[in-house]
């Protein structure tokens, strides 16, 4: 099941090449959780230096693919809460908005503000798929925790705590 | 009021319960000390402690798993200290 493709992605997601790191969202409840996919291949650029005789994907991208997975759900989280914002405007006041303009929702996209307890079980290696699931937590302020893991198949490869701030 | 003995019973399970809180901000939080060298009334984050807002969010946390006592973000000051957390703490806590 696809919720969103890569071209969907890039247009939530400011990340491009050779920094995108999620090609799918396969499930997504906007502002509360969310699965997405990374397919990893030969092609990585970093497999170049990492390493030249033993391909292992660094764990920090996995971390990054992880938060990126997390923007996705935020943004949309945002966007959903902003569209309702609106709708209640327009069913209140019933006056003929202008259809507000295209909101740039990447330029909302947070900052990560920490990697807490974060275990790497296993290496991911080409050919393998990475499955992306975070859930976010509990919010102080513009501060939230998301639990995050990532799993081939079946298997835990990493898992830990992210905590994310809005753009202020 | 109070029997000798009843203060000093409250007093002992007062003390037990800042030690602890000072135990596990010390272990959640990774601070590099001694349990033992922060006060009772010393704030815990600027100058005091040295804590900021991204610990303040583990703080949150901690305090909700090991207490069951959810802190707001409208009542900022209960960080205040030691003694302000425990206050709160003994206020909220679920018998």
């Amino acid at each position: 099941m696809t919720v969103m493709n890569a071209d969907e992605i890039r247009k939530l997601l400011p990340h491009r090449w050779p920094f995108l790191l999620l090609d799918r969202v396969i499930e997504l409840k906007p502002g509360v959780s969310g699965v997405g996919i990374k397919n990893v291949t030969i092609s990585e650029p970093f497999f170049e230096g990492h390493f030249p005789t033993e391909s292992i994907m660094p764990g920090v991208l996995i971390v990054e693919a992880l938060a990126q997975m997390t923007a996705v759900v935020y943004c949309t989280g945002a966007l959903q809460a902003m569209r309702e914002a609106e709708q209640e405007v327009a069913a209140t006041a019933e006056a003929q908005l202008e259809p507000a303009e295209e909101i740039d929702i990447s330029s909302r996209v947070g900052y990560l503000v920490a990697i807490r307890d974060m275990k790497f079980m296993k290496p991911v290696v080409p050919g393998d798929q990475l499955l992306l699931k975070v859930k976010i937590g509990r919010s102080v302020g513009i501060l939230s925790k998301v639990n995050v893991a990532a799993y081939v198949g079946k298997v835990c490869v990493v898992e830990g705590t992210l905590s994310v701030s809005q753009r202020p | 009021m109070l029997t000798y003995q009843e203060t000093k019973e409250k007093a002992e399970k007062r003390r037990e319960l800042t030690q602890r809180i000072k135990a596990i901000i010390v272990e959640r939080l990774n601070l590099d000390m001694d349990p033992n060298l922060i006060t009772d009334d010393q704030p815990l984050f600027g100058r005091g402690l040295g804590l900021d807002s991204i610990d303040a969010l583990e703080l949150f946390v901690v305090i909700e798993d090991e207490f069951g006592v959810t802190i707001y973000d409208d009542n900022m000051e209960v960080f205040g200290s030691v003694n302000k957390l425990a206050d709160y703490i003994l206020e909220n806590i679920e018998e």
